[in-house]
């Protein structure tokens, strides 16, 4: 049985195509990235997926049952984006009945708030106010509520959008470590965080698939990603052009050289040696292409 | 059961939270202004001059009938609740789920259990609410009769459970009308405002349907409340007759609300 099956999904806006025709079959696993630009449809397939809103077109089955089956209650959850708990109620009382709403006792249900609220290091506001937290602690509540009873898919739309760098670690380490209980999708526009969680990726464009695959960037052959240390750019660019095989070298905008050679050739020592040879440092060397490079790339 | 829950925790949203709390006051303030400035000095006035202008007066508009309740605080009481717990009613059952939709939190519910216990777990809550207003309102009422005339109390305490069962009737329409148009609205007061609007657009297109055709005796019976003249005009249990009318309502408006949940947008 597939994680997510989805046949000739469409969603309408009058005459815009949020999302066009989408035929897609998604397995359980690591982390499914879901990517485009904005306006893509990665918001509107979380939303048609969690039963938010009415397809216009087609059909989808998450977990074999049609989207909003109460089979899927306790088996399916989010983080849907821009959604917020009540202001005026304390967040340990809203939890305990998302809780309940999933089938649980008021103890299971209080037992359960307390669990994930740890798991997301917030151990210690189940009675304050989501008003009185922080926007970072407000996404992990969020994410908190998302763990509630252990379900087998969790979709997270944006889940590092606009919180600073150590709320982000903590949701990244989070997620690394419940991805070994369910399969996560998440939508995010940070293609590096992406590509360190995520097996593979969904990429949509205009309403529309353009591409599904492994995440993998040595399943991208024929492509060197290095970031080199304090180096002469133009005398490294220089040098890997006359490595017997490479057919071009270009300096990204994000500081690595991306190295493109023929598969029949060994470059990747090679390149070593270079910077060896030349007492130049580097930072990483991947083998294949960044994630951004692959889907924006020329 | 998740009705049951989403119920429970539409009492907490009124009771535990400040903006509850402060509807609840401004409620027990309003309803202490009438006890005290309207109840409580027109029924010394009624009791005293019953059988001359007073009677004569409640003739001339339909409501002799008061004159035969047993306690007289309990038949004004009745009178002004007939129209003022409507307007409490609308006040507070305004936002079932209409901030909710747009914070949106009623996706984490969504994601849990159906629209249609979300819907009518709202709508429960806030009937039961509702309840446990009239019946504040109607001890307070009996409260003012042990006060004044005690030899009244054991008949106004008779009559307690037709107006209670009565009221219970004549405001459930009224949540169930809030229910509906919190789905359609952003918040509160937006659903406020269309209550407003639809009333005065049904009253108008009835009125003139009416000049046009002539009367349409259906077309009176139309808006949630519809009853409440006829009601005056009767006595004990006989009012109960009259159930049919807001049972009907209500269960239109539910229909007509669950549809829009089911098929709007979270």
């Amino acid at each position: 049985m597939s994680l997510i099956t989805t046949r000739g999904l469409g969603k309408h806006y009058g005459k815009v195509r949020a999302l066009d025709s989408l035929d897609l079959t998604l397995e359980a696993g690591d982390p499914i990235a879901l990517v485009g630009p904005n306006g893509a449809g990665k918001t509107t397939l979380l939303s048609l997926l969690c039963g938010f809103i009415k397809p216009s077109t087609g059909s989808a089955t998450v977990l074999g049952h049609a989207i909003g089956s109460k089979h899927l209650v306790g088996k399916v959850s989010a983080l849907p984006q821009d959604a917020n708990f009540d202001p005026r109620i304390s967040i340990a009382r809203q939890m305990r009945l998302l809780a309940r709403l999933q089938g649980m006792s008021a103890s299971q249900a209080a037992h359960e708030t307390d669990r994930v609220l740890d798991t997301v290091q917030l151990g210690d506001i189940g009675l304050r106010k989501p008003d009185e937290l922080s926007h970072g602690m407000r996404k992990r509540m969020s994410l908190a509520q998302a763990l509630i009873g252990s379900p087998e898919l969790i979709m997270l739309d944006e889940p590092t959008a606009g919180i600073d760098p150590p709320n982000v670690k903590i949701i990244r380490d989070l997620i690394r470590r419940e991805s070994a209980n369910a399969t996560f999708i998440i939508s995010s526009h940070n293609l590096d965080e992406l590509e360190k969680l995520c097996g593979s990726v969904v990429y949509l464009a205009a309403g529309k698939l353009v591409e599904y695959g492994p995440i993998d960037p040595s399943a991208d052959s024929g492509y060197l990603t290095i970031r080199p240390g304090e180096i002469d750019n133009d005398g490294f660019l220089q040098a890997c052009q006359s490595i017997p095989g490479v057919s071009s070298v270009q300096l990204q905008a994000q500081g690595d050289f991306l190295i493109r050679y023929d598969k029949q050739h060994t470059v990747d020592q090679q390149v070593l040696q270079l910077l060896t040879a030349n007492g130049w440092s580097y930072r990483y060397l991947i083998n294949g292409r960044s994630l951004e490079d692959r889907l924006y790339g020329e | 059961m998740p009705i049951l829950s989403i119920c429970q925790f539409e009492w907490s949203r009124l009771f535990l939270t400040r903006r509850g709390w402060l509807s609840i006051a401004a409620f027990v303030l309003i309803w202490i202004l009438i006890l005290v400035t309207i109840i409580a000095p027109a029924a010394r006035v009624v009791t005293s001059e019953l059988s001359g202008l007073a009677a004569i007066a409640l003739e001339a508009l339909g409501l002799q009938n008061l004159s035969r309740w047993a306690s007289v605080e309990m038949a004004l009481y009745w009178v002004i609740s007939l129209y003022l717990l409507p307007l409490f009613s609308i006040t507070i059952a305004a936002d079932q789920t209409a901030s909710d939709k747009t914070r949106g939190t009623l996706r984490f519910l969504a994601l849990r259990t159906t629209r249609s216990q979300i819907f009518f777990g709202r709508f429960l809550g806030q009937f039961t609410i509702q309840i446990l207003l009239v019946a504040v309102t109607i001890a307070s009422v009996l409260i003012l009769v042990g006060y004044y005339s005690t030899d009244k109390l054991s008949g106004a305490l008779e009559s307690t459970p037709v107006v209670f069962v009565n009221l219970l009737l004549v405001i459930m329409p009224y949540v169930a009308l809030m229910a509906l148009l919190s789905v359609l609205a952003r918040s509160a007061r937006q659903a406020t405002l269309y209550a407003i609007v639809a009333w005065t657009i049904i009253s108008i297109a009835i009125g003139v349907i009416q000049s046009r055709y002539g009367p349409l005796p259906i077309l009176d019976w139309v808006l949630p409340g519809s009853q409440i003249g006829n009601l005056l005009r009767l006595d004990g249990w006989d009012t109960l007759s009259l159930a049919p009318v807001p049972l009907l309502h209500t269960a239109i408006l539910l229909f007509a609300g669950w549809l829009a949940m089911r098929r709007i947008d979270l």
